[in-house]
């Protein structure tokens, strides 16, 4: 069963305008209460309700820094809420920062080992799934060199392979669509495609309005991190398609 | 609390895999591989040793074990504190990216300061076998209980570095300093007597180095066990340390992603 439920979830960042905070500083902003590094307060996300349930395609749509990536590794557990309540069942598969992650001075075997352990694999679980990884990645005999030698679009494909092997409960993608080229390009909508299908619950982010279209059967708005709009997909699709338009002609 | 071991645990293929890949990654390319951090502390005892001999007369055969035992437990406290200080950032591609819990990162550092550890250990008491023989074979069982605190001391400092590292990133500078001090005021190349007989003794009690230091040479050197009062300080250093560590998650668990 997949279930996620966010109630009036909030998520505040804590930003020094001045990088780090020094031990210096901090002492003496504990002695004396006059610090110059103030610290100031990002709303990433603010009273955001969600229910995704088994079967739900969920899409995410807003304007750069809208909160959008903030939400799925919300989602995933990586970001806690700091207010608000969030309950996630279901084994969670993430598609995001998708080339983060590796061991630059281990091989693309033992990458896909480590990732495999991470997502809860044993070795003995994961040694089936290592070829169909190796397979889809099309790395062939590169897989034996160690991964720094590796362009990026190889670590692309290396990624994408691994995270796609596990047959998730629940789906976050963080467009990926736009992985590796032509070729691998459209082998990973297939496979997202096919995951979408597989998978109990999907959230998707993405700029693409016309594949999420396709994909998705509601769509989440955000705006500044608040929720916008929350409904089906063509209605949402297009009032966020006509609003981003009036903001061009009024640019203009 | 069980259940955060549990998690911790479930991962065990993970952070253990880290560690193999560290050693690996540590020595490739080089051909004493592992041989390499055994040399550091044979190397300081040869030279440390011509020296006291010839000063102050030491007799080798019992001062060189005492001090290759002292260096390679030194050389754990030193591989805690700094790779502790790393810890999470080394681990920062994964933080950012599955949510783990986040004591593994600080084991991946303990476990393998701690195999370099045991094979120094080993490296001891070949030598103590080789030069004088054990006088009380079965007196070696009481380091077993020693190692899992230390263990436990490890892990434990390896969390709270890496917290405080992350907080302020002057940590692992200042702890340079402070380790180079430690070095001379801790009975490594000295014995403790030393410092009990000039009223420091105190110093040698709440140093808790001191203590493993002695937990780990009494066995091994003069085949006896060690007093239930040096356990106990031993034990008092692994539960103020495990309990801060405890503190310490609990406060960052949630929210150290962020300070990455």
């Amino acid at each position: 069963m997949a279930l996620i439920e966010l109630d009036d979830v909030g998520l505040v960042f804590r930003v020094r305008r001045f990088g780090r905070v020094s031990l210096k500083e901090y002492l003496l902003h504990g002695l004396f209460r006059r610090s110059k590094q103030a610290t100031f307060e990002v709303r990433a996300l603010e009273g955001v309700n969600l229910r995704v349930g088994d079967g739900d395609r969920i899409g995410v749509i807003g304007h750069n820094g809208a909160g959008k990536s903030t939400l799925l590794k919300l989602l995933a557990g990586v970001y806690p809420p700091t207010t608000g309540r969030r309950l996630v069942r279901g084994r969670v598969s993430s598609l995001f920062e998708i080339g983060l992650g590796f061991e630059h001075d281990a091989t693309g075997w033992e990458n896909i080992a480590y990732r495999g352990y991470l997502q809860g694999e044993t070795p003995k679980s994961i040694r089936q799934k290592m070829q169909p990884i190796a397979d889809f990645s099309e790395l062939g005999e590169f897989l034996d060199v160690p991964v720094r030698y590796y362009s990026s679009g190889m670590l692309v494909r290396l990624a994408f392979s691994i995270a796609t092997a596990i047959e998730p409960d629940i789906l976050l993608v963080d467009e990926v669509l736009s992985a590796g080229d032509l070729a691998f390009q459209a082998k990973a909508r297939q496979r997202i495609r096919t995951l979408m299908s597989s998978a109990r619950a999907v959230v998707v982010v993405s700029h693409d309005l016309e594949s999420l279209g396709r994909l998705c059967d509601r769509v989440l708005w955000l705006d500044h991190g608040t929720v916008r709009a929350f409904g089906p997909q063509e209605e949402i699709i297009a009032a966020y398609a006509q609003a981003s338009a009036q903001l061009q002609r009024s640019a203009a | 609390m069980a259940r955060y071991f549990r998690d911790v645990w479930r991962l065990r293929y993970f952070w253990l895999a880290l560690v193999s890949m560290d050693l690996r990654r540590r020595y490739r390319r080089s051909m004493l591989g592992v041989g390499w951090s055994l040399l550091h502390p044979i190397a300081m005892t040869a030279v440390l040793c011509t020296v006291f001999s010839t000063l102050f007369q030491e007799d080798v055969r019992t001062y060189g074990p005492f001090l290759l035992a002292g260096l390679v437990t030194w050389n754990f406290v030193v591989s805690v504190l700094n790779h502790g200080c790393q810890c999470f950032f080394l681990g920062e591609s994964y933080i950012r990216q599955y949510p783990a819990p986040l004591a593994i990162y600080p084991l991946r550092a303990t476990l393998g300061a701690g195999i370099h550890f045991l094979l120094g250990l080993a490296v001891v008491l070949v030598l103590v076998w080789c030069l004088n023989g054990f006088s009380n074979l079965p007196a070696l069982v009481s380091l077993v209980p020693t190692l899992l605190m230390l263990f436990v001391v490890g892990w434990s400092v390896a969390v709270c570095m890496g917290v405080i590292n992350v907080m302020f990133q002057d940590t692992q500078h200042l702890t340079e300093v402070v380790i180079q001090v430690l070095f001379y005021v801790t009975p490594i190349i000295y014995p403790a007597k030393l410092l009990r007989d000039r009223h420091l003794a105190w110093f040698v009690t709440i140093n808790p180095a001191a203590t493993f230091l002695e937990l780990i040479r009494q066995p091994i050197l003069d085949g006896v066990v060690p007093s239930p009062a040096t356990y106990g300080l031993g034990m008092a250093a692994a539960l103020t340390a495990a309990g801060l560590a405890v503190l310490t998650l609990g406060k960052a668990e949630r929210r150290l992603v962020f300070y990455l």
